[in-house]
């Protein structure tokens, strides 16, 4: 199977069934994407699919091939971290961290989508559980990342 | 301040006479011998002491002996040490150490303060000789307040000392600042990197003395944590991201009853046959069946494809409405009241009298921590030689449990803390270690990765104790409380986790301060009061620590029973509260008022609110900081309640990172309000109902209340952080909920009652 990660072709023998997540995990060492539940609840292990945010522990490999797969592996640009990181350390976002891979994955697909989203917006795209219970600051690290991403001369260095 | 002599040193340096080295030489760990265990993955570069090290090219490594899960204890403690060695937050690289005995937590053994500069009481001493290195009980700067910054102070010294005999001046002559060492007259500057090996050698004949908190560039300010940036980008390493060369994974799958036996599998040679399938395990004792596989999903499958021989135990015919109704037996029984942790004037008499009693029973079901990150640890076993890969609470721990299961000598075991995805108790559990050890002997030369799915980690709990308590008051015509009567019934805590983590430490139930606490020592000055509680027996369903412990239940009961007193005698429930800590003989008692005043004002409390909009206020103290709170909640239709906003007040004595705290303090009321809203562990028939998150729903972000805090400036001992905003969260929001309905709901979760949230 050909799956494209990151902008890189690559090549594995799994079953056409195996979820895309243990594919990335445990195939390819790719660890920042996180198991949470294996049921599609928590979110843990989202991803974005030709820019849609996606759950990929339920999700079959071989219905991702052929597609623009993004992790946060590839977030980053050469180093450069995106608004979204950026703000989500502006806004010391993370405690344990866990869900974190996820949740910013959700978020970059949610403003690349909706460049400027309200706070009921957020509500409804953000269902990722957070054990932490950070959801207050990912909520303020979300407008912040929507005012980077509308002016980029506004975004820190 | 007593003053070192270099003939103490030197008698303390020889291994002979342990006490004799406490005795003589003031702190073992300011001894020269105790630098060898700053040696272990330490990097590069002379130790100044077990927590420093330092390279030539001016790295400055810090041993963090403490679990990351969340709580920032990468960033506070690092904080402490950088304070008094005079380097800044960008220069130091953290590396977490071996269990060894420098890095005791002597605090979860002997709850007061350790300074280097002093010696060890005895409790000290047991913990640091066994040595207990574990994060727990919020514990972690309560422990080494002042033990880092003297370690801090000592390093920065000898380091001085070591410039001042170079430029053949005073050490008077000479100060430091962001790693350097500054000579006052000829303002020429060493780098602590060039200076590091000479300061190794040095021996302090004095105890620097440590800043005034005025002075502090670190303590108290708003400081990034250093372990953010890794965990926006996803490279930050979990235990389940141990990839060691060769690794296999390992699924478990447990008996379907709580605490049954899995005494063989009977189709081992069909599911060898599954694809990436290498073995079937079966674990010692009956504790399980493991899959060993080259990948986590067919591991997990073939676990599940396994036909398990099972045996069920005492829980095959009891379900959590059985439980229930032992728990109100036990209540309802004076002669099982084992422990009396509280009680003075006659409650009986005062009951007795003319005023009117008000009674009320509340509940609160078993609850799981549900970490994050499923449970999981890596292992290889090599002949005498272990390595291991785990996210804990405990390294020493860990080492002792791998040790009990294997053998191994421990100093042959090395321990790896990864970061944690979640601990809340749990993770100082070594059931997970223990498996893991199981089957990495099994599969000697290959690491293994033992993971429970999210289905085996929530059914195989060490659930916080679903837990009843009465209570029967009356209020005196003088409008204050006169009697005040709290039966408690549930199964220990203490007992249970120290039975499995440290026997030797374990004290009986009747004895475990964990059952009562939130429940005693309450700022309220009350006439008659008794406080007993009387003990489930139950072993086969194990209980554990779950954030906040004791605090997490009892803090729902006392401050929703202050609530009806308050609407028993017609009183606001602030003012009710205010007027009893007014009268309370408490030491600290005028701390609490002042967190109760600071957060009724921040409210706006006298201030009526919009129709359909009402308040609750709770308070509570626990792991040594006070913390207030008061929900504000919007009635949105019958039983649909949306909870806008949570005001926060802490007094957790002197701060060290005040952003680390309000995060804290958001955190703790989500994980509170999650099990006060939707949390409920249940067993039918001795089977866990609950089998992932659709079944165990937590607050998630459209039902996450926006937190205002405000940080108490109090010159006291630091109090914990990462606990004490969790118990007053239910009571706040419960008696929201009875002023905006007249519903009293006396026992969790709410959405058992019916509730709904937006």
């Amino acid at each position: 199977m050909e799956l494209k990660i990151n902008g890189q072709v690559k090549q594995v023998d799994v079953e056409d069934n195996m979820p895309l997540l243990w594919v990335l995990r445990d195939e390819l060492n790719m660890t920042g994407t996180k198991y949470g539940c294996g049921v599609s609840s928590c979110g843990a292990c989202t991803v974005m699919i030709d820019g849609v945010a996606t759950r990929t522990c339920t999700l079959p490999a071989a219905s991702a091939a052929g597609k623009d797969i993004k992790t946060i592996e590839g977030v980053a640009e050469s180093g450069n971290l995106s608004a979204v990181q950026k703000a989500w350390i502006q806004h010391q976002v993370p405690q344990c961290g866990y869900c974190q891979s996820g949740q910013i994955m959700v978020a970059e697909a949610l403003l690349d989508s909706n460049p400027s989203p309200t706070d009921e917006d957020i509500d409804a795209a953000m269902t990722n559980i957070c054990r932490c219970g950070t959801y207050q600051r990912v909520r303020s690290a979300i407008h912040t990342a929507a005012k980077w991403r509308a002016d980029e001369t506004t975004l820190p260095g | 301040m007593g003053k070192w002599t270099r003939r103490a040193f030197i008698a303390g340096g020889g291994l002979a006479g342990v006490g004799l080295i406490v005795g003589i030489g003031g702190n073992m760990y300011l001894n020269k011998a105790i630098k060898k265990y700053s040696g272990k993955g330490m990097g590069d570069g002379a130790s100044l002491n077990a927590w420093v090290r330092i390279a030539p090219d001016n790295t400055i490594t810090m041993a963090v002996p403490r679990a990351e899960m969340g709580q920032g204890v990468y960033t506070a403690l690092p904080m402490l040490l950088a304070e008094e060695l005079e380097v800044d937050m960008n220069q130091i690289e953290i590396v977490h150490p071996q269990p060894e005995s420098p890095y005791a937590n002597t605090f979860l053994l002997d709850p007061n303060p350790r300074k280097a500069y002093a010696s060890y009481s005895m409790m000290a001493k047991v913990a640091s000789f066994l040595p207990v290195v574990g994060t727990g009980g919020s514990t972690s700067v309560k422990d080494l307040y002042d033990h880092l910054r003297e370690m801090g102070a000592t390093a920065r010294e000898a380091l001085i000392a070591a410039a001042a005999e170079k430029w053949g001046v005073k050490a008077s002559d000479c100060y430091a600042e962001s790693a350097h060492v500054i000579n006052k007259k000829t303002k020429e500057k060493l780098s602590y990197g060039s200076l590091a090996e000479v300061a190794a050698t040095v021996e302090l004949d004095f105890n620097p003395p440590l800043k005034e908190q005025k002075d502090f560039k670190l303590l108290g300010k708003r400081i990034q944590r250093l372990d953010i940036p890794e965990k926006v980008t996803g490279t930050a390493q979990f235990g389940i991201d141990a990839r060691p060369e060769g690794m296999l994974v390992a699924a478990i799958r447990h008996a379907s009853y709580v605490g049954g036996t899995v005494n063989g599998v009977s189709n081992i040679e069909e599911v060898e046959k599954m694809r990436g399938v290498k073995k079937v395990v079966l674990l010692e004792d009956g504790l399980g069946a493991a899959v060993v596989a080259d990948n986590t999903w067919r591991a997990k499958n073939a676990a599940l494809a396994l036909d398990l021989e099972e045996e069920a135990n005492s829980l095959e015919n009891i379900s959590s409405s059985d439980i229930s109704k032992m728990l109100g037996d036990i209540i309802a029984d004076d002669s099982k009241m084992i422990g009396k942790p509280e009680g003075h004037g006659d409650v009986a008499a005062a009951l007795g009298g003319d005023a009117k009693v008000v009674e009320a029973s509340y509940e609160v079901p078993y609850l799981s921590q549900c970490t994050m990150e499923p449970l999981n640890c890596t292992m290889v076993i090599n002949g005498d030689q272990c390595e291991v890969w785990v996210g804990h609470q405990g390294g020493s721990l860990v080492r002792d449990a791998v040790n009990a299961v294997t053998a191994i000598p421990k100093d042959n075991i090395k321990v790896n803390i990864t970061y944690l995805g979640g601990g809340f108790g749990r993770r100082a559990e070594l059931d997970f270690v223990k498996k893991a050890a199981m089957v990495a002997k099994q599969m000697e030369g290959t690491p293994i990765q033992l993971v429970f799915t999210r289905e085996e980690d929530m059914k195989n709990g060490m659930y916080r104790p679903a837990v009843a308590s009465t209570f029967k008051g009356t209020v005196g015509a003088d409008g204050m409380i006169d009697a005040w009567d709290n039966k408690m019934a549930l199964q220990s805590v203490g007992y249970s986790s120290m039975m499995r983590i440290m026997p030797a430490m374990a004290e009986p139930p009747e004895k475990d301060p964990q059952s009562a606490e939130g429940a005693i020592e309450l700022p309220y000055a009350r006439n008659n009061v008794s406080v007993q509680f009387g003990e489930l027996e139950l072993p086969a369903l194990q209980v554990g620590n779950w954030r906040s412990v004791g605090a997490s239940q009892n803090g729902f009961f006392t401050e929703s029973f202050m609530d009806e007193m308050a609407h028993a005698a017609g009183q606001d429930p602030y003012e009710f509260r205010k007027k009893h800590m007014e009268k309370s003989d408490l030491p600290d008692a005028d701390r609490y008022l002042a967190v109760l005043n600071k957060v009724a004002s921040m409210a706006n409390w006298s201030t009526p609110l919009a129709e359909g909009k009402s308040r609750g206020i709770a308070i509570l103290k626990s792991f040594g900081s006070i913390v207030g709170q008061v929900a504000e909640v919007t009635k949105l239709g019958d039983k649909q309640i949306k909870i806008d906003k949570v005001y926060c007040v802490i007094d957790c004595g002197r701060i060290v990172n005040p952003d680390t705290i309000e995060a804290q303090m958001q955190s703790g009321i989500v994980y509170g309000l999650s099990a006060a809203l939707f949390g409920e562990i249940t067993m039918t028939e001795g089977q866990i109902d609950q089998q992932n998150f659709p079944q165990y729903e937590m607050v998630r972000m459209n039902t996450s209340p926006t937190v205002e805090v405000h940080i108490m400036e109090v010159d006291a001992y630091p109090g914990g952080v990462g606990e004490p905003a969790t118990p007053p969260a239910a009571p706040a929001v419960v008696n929201a909920i009875f002023a905006a309905t007249g519903d009293r709901v006396r026992s969790l979760p709410l959405m058992k009652h019916g509730y709904t949230f937006a």
